[in-house]
């Protein structure tokens, strides 16, 4: 539910990191944010426990300038994977134009990326929203971990994939495949955005 | 593409790659925008209603989730 100002001249996208405990949603918005220029940098707010754990959400402004007259601005949101957040994770939900899920790539967190996706289903269908139309970009985290460890792509995208979208693997604790997924998702927002409005589609 | 404040010369690296990607969508997006808006559309307006989320008006300062450590007490139960 991209906001679209014509009388201030601003679009605003919301885009939602969705999935499973630990899997690197913060992560990924930590080196998008340390790679804007600093004329851009704005303050990206986190809450984490002690344990580094998100505690409700982190959110990033992303300033992209103005295009065609329109002030145009990203706000990237995770949320935190722990089951015992579902209230929180609703709640970020509402008004998301578009979703990462950053699923796990280790092979015995394989349940807990298929419970997350779940979650995000219900919570989409909560909020009004297809889970089968919203754009949807998977990214497969973690990929430097021994090969031993993790899934193959091509099982992780049968297992979680049914949609067929875009997926990407990542390492995004060194930014591997961070920016690609972004790329992808705001692609998928904004195409959307000149489409005529419809719920749920 | 009409990128009236673009300093993706000076922005080198990841980022501006990626702006120089997503501009070329959101240019074609705000333009059939454009095309669909009607006169009428003159005022301020919104074309679709955001729903609120707890959001940082402020770098660093939450000040639309008064309630913030109540919810904090209500997830951790």
């Amino acid at each position: 539910m991209s906001v679209v100002n014509y009388g201030t001249r601003e679009i605003t996208c919301k885009i939602v990191y969705y999935g499973p405990g630990r899997s690197g949603k913060t992560t990924n918005l930590q080196h998008v944010y340390s790679k804007l220029p600093e004329e851009r940098k704005g303050k990206m707010v986190s809450l984490a426990t002690e344990t580094d754990r998100t505690l409700f959400f982190d959110f990033l402004p992303l300033d992209l300038g103005t295009i065609s007259g329109f002030a145009t601005r990203f706000q990237l949101y995770t949320v935190p994977g722990q089951v015992y957040y579902a209230a929180t994770r609703k709640l970020v939900l509402q008004g998301v134009d578009g979703v990462v899920f950053v699923a796990d790539s280790q092979s015995r967190q394989l349940a807990e990326n298929i419970e997350s996706l779940q979650d995000l289903h219900a919570n989409l269908a909560d909020e009004g929203l297809d889970p089968r139309t919203i754009p949807l970009v998977m990214q497969y985290n973690k990929r430097d971990l021994p090969a031993g460890e993790i899934s193959a792509i091509e099982d992780l995208d049968e297992t979680l994939n049914f949609r067929g979208v875009p997926h990407y693997p990542a390492t995004a604790v060194t930014g591997g495949g961070v920016f690609e997924t972004l790329r992808s998702i705001s692609t998928l927002v904004l195409s959307r955005l000149s489409a005529p409005a419809t719920k749920g589609s | 593409m009409a990128r009236e404040a673009g300093k993706e010369a000076e922005e080198g690296g990841e980022f501006a790659d990626f702006l120089a990607d997503v501009s070329k969508e959101l240019a074609q997006s705000v333009e059939s925008l454009d095309k669909r808006a009607t006169p009428a559309a003159t005022s301020p307006t919104t074309e679709k209603k955001k729903l609120r989320t707890p959001a940082v008006a402020d770098a660093g300062v939450i000040v639309e989730w008064p309630n913030v450590a109540d919810r904090v007490i209500e997830e951790m139960r």
